[in-house]
């Protein structure tokens, strides 16, 4: 009677997942031709440089993730739990979970876009970068070699070599600013009339077609208005600032004989936030994390918020009543009676995160990929991109093995349970 | 409450059951329709056949106008079915499971080889040869062979000795495109005076920089040398080796000459390389890859060509002679089937290629094509460049191992980062590339 | 129908605006639930937002700049979409393979989870801590051999392949959940049906079975998803014109920016199924999750 009732079953498990189970340990000890090489598979896992970087990140994995999505599921629903719409607020959390890895992937792809134009956290952060950093007027400026300007560092001020005194006007020559770069009302270069107690200074862009003199203000060379410019004095003091016109000038008076040397500060160069590459090679596996965690963290939110509202209230209002505040009733109360179920929320993240694999083939562009490598796309294309059966197998194994504990705590809890 | 949940609770589900029913009922309806046509197809005469390639998009479209016109000239049927991105993996799982399409088009030599070697590629017969013989330079029957057996067609290829510039960032600069090396490295100073980096370089995929290197190589060492390193027939710590790196070390080692500097190329995708070129506010004035950049271009940045970019032939290093460095999409068979090998034979017609080129976003090295078909004077002139060139060589990297030439993070795609990291050490890199050779060529032999 | 599931919480929020005025004093607790439930809703919106302009558009601005020109919304990439046969044939086996898998699944492991629940037999126990051993076996375990055992019996590259794997990978999980809510149901039932002379397949049907409706419409749910959304299975044993949606549109990945006028509205109609079945039975996949957090 109970074979007819298990049969179904029985055969399915047997012929897809036991029997093909036992063939991929067996084939792991065999080569792609079939003969027996011991243990060699395995050393190829261990000496191959990109299943090592995928064991490594499936660590890193392994170690953030659950963490983190436990952490925010249990943040959800101990706020949730104290507002009225908290049912809205779980269900727009848990929503992604309706989701394939593959749509989450295509999501997060878009909203990574490196440059802060396309991408959304990029145009984010770069929102708030630039609030206090905001680009200068010619960030990609530079010095011709040769002419009597020194620059320390990129982005550093551009400082005249030569010392003036009042009456003189100071030349100082751009290069490296793009046409389009230079606002429209920018006129024909021109050096100022300095005041007899003053300095003048010209800031142009020291180009034409064809490249021009180096340092010579020449016809058809541009001023560069809304340069940053001060005058230091023999000490190195800025004594005076402000700003070029629209052919480039600017002059200052009432300075004395000086002598006196002209720079355009630093926050003419200032770069403007040119955005983070998410998915490249650096960033890619926490960057996918982060995906991977507002999809689960909904899973968290239910789990979580289900045991907290199992909890017997009484003991609760019994901490309160012995006067306890909320943080006192939360750490020594809630937090060891949720423990369990947090547990739970932990233990399945650390099973799902070993198998990952779908979220990372998807949102990883081809250039990172390989950084972004985890156990079980490795698997994939090990056996079927490079064809090493045997290879491909004993990754298999590898993962399988990295299951094996949550197998066995698994059956003890049922035992216990029963 | 109960009661109330029980009966909302049974007619979602009558619901869902009922919507199912619906999608079997469908289904059994629908599934049979592809076998049934290609029973209609078999029943006029014709075969019919699946062919596997990576194209997407445009490309796609174009493939397709090409397997419509074999069918309609051959009475076969030819479907496409995509690879997605990983060919490997496709093939080798669609192996493994006893199906491969009819026809795959390959990019990797490699793969054809190993491939060949267990036997899951079908020779090609007399008929695609004598197509062949009679359309193609001899060196492409050799390219499509492996141990002297034809297999593959190089249906589309590319001529990757050209070099792509931004039209107005050349006009703003005053400069023209450069002849030789020397003239290139000049030019370069003055763009990069003019607020436009020279180039745009897409160094986070590993392979644009083995193009880089096999370009300087062909011309600094000639085609014999070339030959000679392809095979691994002179170790990669020959002083050619060393001069070629020491010759890209005088564009690279200049950080203004590239775009976001060496780190900046370092983090480029090749696809960025060739679009922050190509936008309104270009990054860098040229880019150097293959002939399939437009390709690149006219999708993202809506760039024309002719009128915002053109392209100029690799310079010549020296006084070299005029060289050229192709790559292509071989179609092999993978089963044994009449109507694939008539699909190889059409490919290596004019015909073929005349379906495509029209298109545009493709370039034949069929010497019968009439390359006025070409839609624009840009791929007229690539088209021509490789179905004439006499030095014509194959990428050097894509004849390689493929955990030597053609992986990420590992041989030439690593070793060549790692120069554009530190491009004075020469002499380092030369060491480590023949460390990584060898051990892939032993590997293979 | 995705606007509808965006505006869902809204409405919640709604009727009940009248308590979270009289609410306000806890401010800063609103503000940042209100920042968190934008979050987590922005990157879905963001693609919607995306699938409805031209690839041109998409790599021009970002989705956001539509606030300020509305104009680039366009319906041309879902028409393209669904003009695209290979794209709709794929929607069309993706319903091919869920349907036959979720209902065979239910059917298959009620049956074994009737026996190892109610049908007393030698080696019960170690035959369901098997399967419970079972529950996390990876799958990657078996994407080899089950290639070759499918190329051999002729049916690799189709969808029943597809549907064979995953009510295999299903079972277990499925067993467990059952067996565990059938072992629930009141003794005296079964033993009074067995008195009255039904056979064990009656009280299968009659009895089990509606009173395991609860469970079983949280697993067909949960499997349904899963199967749905499943991109490694159908990638490894469907090809050609059996591949579901997942897989046509990884295919299209590769040139990410330019495709993405096909990428994104494929995706949010690969989204609609899931996001209908997961706001309409919401309360039995989570209890479905509930009971099974172990997988």
């Amino acid at each position: 009677m109970a074979v007819l009732f298990l049969g179904p079953a029985l055969l399915f498990v047997g012929a897809l997942v036991i029997y093909p189970t036992l063939d991929t340990v067996g084939q792991s000890f065999r080569s792609e031709a079939g003969a027996f090489v011991g243990v060699d598979n395995y050393k190829a896992v261990a000496e191959t440089e990109r299943i090592k970087t995928a064991i490594k990140n499936n660590f890193i994995w392994v170690a953030t993730a659950p963490a983190i999505i436990t952490a925010l599921g249990l943040m959800f629903a101990i706020l949730t739990e104290r507002v009225r719409y908290s049912t809205a607020i779980k269900i727009i959390v848990f929503m992604p979970m309706a989701i394939s890895f593959l749509a989450t992937g295509v999501i997060w792809r878009v909203m990574y876009e490196p440059s802060p134009e396309l991408g959304f956290i990029n145009a984010a952060t770069g929102l708030v970068y630039n609030t206090f950093n905001g680009p200068g007027a010619y960030p990609d400026a530079k010095v011709l070699p040769d002419v009597p300007l020194e620059q320390a560092k990129p982005g550093a001020p551009i400082v005249t070599t030569e010392e003036f005194t009042a009456g003189e006007s100071a030349l100082i020559g751009l290069t490296a600013v793009a046409e389009d770069d230079v606002p429209a009302d920018s006129v024909q270069a021109a050096a100022p009339q300095a005041p007899a107690d003053g300095l003048g200074v010209v800031v142009w862009r020291d180009f034409k077609p064809g490249g021009g003199v180096p340092g010579e203000l020449e016809q058809g060379e541009i001023g560069l208005p809304g340069a940053d410019v001060e005058v230091l004095s023999a000490t190195g003091e800025v004594v005076a600032s402000g700003t070029t016109g629209s052919d480039g000038s600017v002059t200052f008076s009432g300075l004395g004989e000086g002598p006196f040397k002209a720079q355009v500060a630093e926050s003419t160069f200032a770069q403007g936030f040119a955005g983070v590459d998410w998915l490249g090679p650096n960033l890619v596996t926490p960057a996918i994390i982060g995906a991977f965690s507002w999809m689960w963290a909904g899973f968290a939110v239910v789990v979580i918020g289900a045991g907290l509202a199992a909890l017997p209230r009484d003991v609760l209002e019994a901490a309160r009543v012995d006067g306890a505040n909320e943080w006192q009733t939360f750490r020594h109360v809630t937090l060891p009676l949720l423990a369990p179920v947090l547990g739970v929320v932990f233990v399945t993240m650390v099973i799902n995160v070993l198998k990952i694999f779908d979220i990372v083939l998807v949102t990883a562009p081809g250039a990172s990929q390989d950084e972004a490598n985890v156990i079980a796309l490795e698997m994939f294309k090990t056996t079927f991109s490079s064809r090493q059966y045997g290879v491909g197998s004993a990754v298999a194994v590898l993962l399988f093995i990295l299951v094996i504990p949550v197998m066995f705590i698994n059956i003890r809890r049922f035992r216990r349970e029963n | 409450m109960d009661e109330r949940r029980g009966t909302q609770l049974r007619r979602y589900l009558v619901m869902l059951v009922v919507l199912m029913m619906l999608a079997v009922a469908c289904s059994t309806g629908e599934v049979p329709a592809p076998q049934q046509e290609a029973d209609e197809a078999e029943a006029e005469g014709g075969g019919s056949i699946e062919v596997a390639a990576v194209f997407t998009g445009e490309e796609k479209k174009s493939f397709q106008a090409v397997l419509d016109a074999f069918s309609e000239a051959s009475g076969h049927e030819a479907s496409f079915t995509s690879a997605g991105d990983d060919m490997a993996a496709f093939l080798g799982n669609k192996i493994e499971g006893g199906s491969p399409p009819d026809v795959a088009l390959i990019a990797q030599p490699g793969l054809v080889r190993s491939l060949a070697d267990d036997g899951s590629v079908i020779e090609a017969n007399e008929e695609v040869s004598a197509a062949l013989a009679e359309n193609f330079a001899p060196v492409w029957a050799e390219l499509g062979s492996v141990d002297g057996t034809l297999y593959g067609v190089y249906f589309k290829v590319s001529n990757k000795s050209t070099w792509w510039y931004n039209i107005e960032v050349f006009e703003q600069a005053g400069v023209e495109p450069p002849a030789d090396w020397d003239e290139m490295l000049q030019t370069a100073k003055t763009v990069n005076a003019s607020g436009v980096p020279w180039v745009s370089m897409g160094g986070a995929d590993g392979w644009t920089l083995t193009d880089w290197f096999e370009n300087i190589y062909i011309r600094t060492a000639g085609p014999e040398m070339y030959d000679q390193l392809a095979n691994h027939e002179i170790p990669w710590t020959d002083d050619s080796v060393i001069e070629a790196l020491e010759t890209f070390a005088e564009l690279v080692g200049d950080e203004a000459n590239l775009a976001g500097g060496r780190e900046g190329a370092l983090q480029t995708d090749f696809t960025t390389s060739v679009n922050q070129v190509f936008t309104k506010d270009p990054a860098a004035a040229t880019v150097y890859e293959g002939d399939f950049v437009p390709g690149v271009i006219t999708e993202e940045a809506g760039a024309k060509a002719g009128t915002d970019f053109d392209f100029f032939d690799f310079p010549a290093i020296d006084g070299s002679e005029p060289a050229v460095v192709g790559g292509g999409d071989a179609a092999v068979a993978l089963t044994d089937n009449e109507a694939a090998q008539d699909f190889l034979a059409y490919l290596a017609t004019p015909e073929a290629a005349q379906v495509w080129a029209e298109r545009g976003g493709f370039t034949s090295a069929n010497q019968n094509l009439d390359t006025g078909v070409y839609p624009d004077e840009i791929t007229q002139r690539s088209g021509e460049a490789i179905a004439t060139a006499e030095a014509i060589r194959f990428d050097l990297s894509d004849l390689q191992p493929p955990e030597f030439g053609g992986t990420t993070g590992r041989g030439l795609w690593l070793r060549f980062q790692d120069f554009l990291k530190n491009p004075d050490d020469a002499e380092g890199i030369a060491a480590a590339l023949e460390k990584d050779a060898a051990k892939a060529f032993k590997k293979q032999s | 129908m995705a606007a509808a599931a965006e505006r869902l919480p809204g409405e919640g929020s709604r009727s009940r605006l009248g308590r979270v005025g009289r609410a306000l004093g806890r401010g800063p607790l609103h503000l940042f639930l209100l920042l968190m439930a934008l979050f987590w809703l922005t990157p879905t919106f963001g693609l919607l937002i995306t699938s409805f302009r031209s690839s041109a558009a998409s790599a021009e601005s970002g989705w956001w700049t539509v606030f300020t020109e509305p104009r680039q919304l366009t319906l041309e990439p879902y028409k393209e979409v669904l003009a695209n046969e290979s794209l709709v044939q794929a929607l069309f086996n993706t319903l091919y393979i869920t349907v036959p898998a979720s209902l065979l699944v239910v059917l298959i492991a009620a049956l074994a989870a009737y026996a190892f629940a109610w049908i007393d037999f030698k080696g019960r126990e170690p035959l369901f801590l098997l399967i419970v051993a079972l529950l996390i076996v990876p799958l990657q375990m078996a994407l080899l051999p089950v290639s070759r055992l499918f190329g051999n019996l002729g049916i690799f590259g189709t969808i029943p392949a597809a549907v064979f794997f995953h009510i295999a990978f299903g079972l277990p999980f499925a067993i467990f959940l059952l067996r565990n809510f059938f072992i629930g149901i009141p003794t005296e039932l079964l033993e009074a049906a067995r008195i009255d002379g039904a056979s064990e397949l009656g009280i299968f049907t009659r009895i089990v079975l509606p009173l395991g409706m609860p469970a079983i419409a949280s697993l067909l749910i949960f499997q349904f998803l899963w199967t749905w959304n499943d991109l490694l299975v159908a990638l490894t044993f469907t090809a050609s014109d059996a591949i579901p949606i997942t897989v046509a549109i990884q295919q299209e990945l590769r040139t990410f920016g330019a495709n993405l006028d096909i990428i994104a509205p494929a995706a949010f109609l690969s989204m609609i199924v899931p996001l209908i079945v997961f706001f309409a039975f919401q309360r039995y996949f989570v209890q479905g999750l509930l009971a099974g957090s172990v997988k």
